[in-house]
């Protein structure tokens, strides 16, 4: 699996996301169940940081988070 | 002149260019307020005293209150600053600092002032749990802890803590500490190439104050720092800037369209189709 792959999966999958915005080094990705993103799977997949707020988890990802973005956008 | 003669329906326009009159002559804090900071911005220059208390009474008519009125908004402004015992004087100007990835040398020598920095701790140290989280190491790893204060023009402006993986910088304190860290990690071939910053809002301390020349209590940014070289963590850093000499400066733009999922239909545009499952949601469009 590739990051964007493994950044997916660890988000609970394509049904567990609202959105997913890139903004500069985070994606601010708003989820369905929050319980369903798997933080540890998020830094094996190369995440720097995990910051949850409610639905809303923002995954440190650095300056891919664009291409990242894009990538996991064509994946759902 | 603008009549006082105005219908109840008068608009909106009207009744703007009444009030300012009205304003002007009751608001009298607000008429030395303007000369003082015309002659700030205009005439002086940092460091002058402004007119005497006395003086503005005189000129303006006014109460000493008044006058102290407009002078503490404009001390509040940080425009004007009160030396205990000597006066009331121009402030300097305060620092633009852009939330970017530079150092605080770059940032100031970019605006023409001299940086400088007294070390106060160069250590190194196992690493405490929120260390070794934000460096991406093992809790007890060793990482190499500065405690610097740093001057712009012989006046300090920040306190700050640094650490840096020990790892990845062998013998970094061997010839004692560099002058900056940014120029040594780039002669390593490390130059942090992304990082975040968050900035709160704090209080300074006991010791802060003392070292950065102000009153405890008073407001400080909290810039706390987590730069990067690819993908790995090379910095964290906590530092107290001076809030009467920074203003943050950040350049925003509009955030990027969110991409959505894309739900699994077998036709566009089901809005006729009875056997939709209750959970899908309106498709967004992402471009």
């Amino acid at each position: 699996m590739d990051k964007a792959e493994q950044i997916l999966a660890a988000l609970g999958g394509t049904d567990n996301i609202v959105e997913i915005e890139p903004c500069a080094t985070r994606l601010r990705t708003e989820v369905h169940n929050s319980s369903l993103v798997d933080e540890k799977a998020l830094k094996a997949a190369g995440a720097f940081g995990v910051i949850t707020s409610g639905s809303v988890v923002q995954v440190v990802v650095g300056p891919e988070a664009d291409t990242i973005a894009t990538d996991i956008e064509d994946l759902m | 002149m603008v009549s006082d003669k105005r219908s109840p329906a008068a608009p909106a326009p009207t009744r703007v260019s009444f009030v300012l009159p009205v304003r002007r002559t009751t608001l009298k804090h607000l008429q030395v307020r303007d000369y003082l900071r015309a002659l700030v911005t205009g005439e002086l220059s940092a460091g002058d005293p402004v007119p005497s208390e006395r003086m503005l009474c005189e000129r303006f008519g006014v109460s000493r209150m008044t006058v102290r009125q407009a002078v503490d908004a404009l001390v509040v402004e940080g425009l004007l600053e009160r030396i205990q015992g000597r006066g009331t004087f121009v402030a300097p100007p305060k620092v633009d600092l852009q939330v970017r990835l530079a150092s605080f040398t770059e940032e100031m020598v970019r605006r023409g002032m001299t940086a400088s920095v007294k070390v106060l701790t160069a250590e190194t140290a196992p690493a405490p749990p929120d260390i070794a989280a934000a460096l991406d190491i093992a809790v007890g790893d060793t990482v190499i802890h500065l405690y610097r204060l740093r001057f712009a023009d012989d006046a300090p402006m920040a306190v700050e803590h640094t650490w840096l993986p020990s790892d990845r910088l062998p013998a970094f304190l061997e010839h004692g500490v560099p002058s900056s860290v940014y120029v040594e990690l780039g002669e390593r071939g490390l130059t942090p190439d992304w990082g975040e910053d968050t900035i709160d809002a704090g209080e300074a301390d006991d010791e802060e104050a003392e070292l950065l020349t102000i009153k405890p209590g008073k407001p400080v940014l909290r810039i706390t720092r987590r730069a990067f070289t690819g993908d790995q963590a090379i910095e964290y850093a906590q530092s107290a800037y001076r809030s009467d000499r920074y203003t943050l400066w950040v350049p925003v733009s509009r955030p990027n369209a969110p991409v959505v999922p894309r739900r699994r239909t077998t036709t566009q545009n089901t809005d006729i189709n009875p056997n939709t499952t209750p959970n899908t949601k309106p498709i967004r469009s992402t471009t």
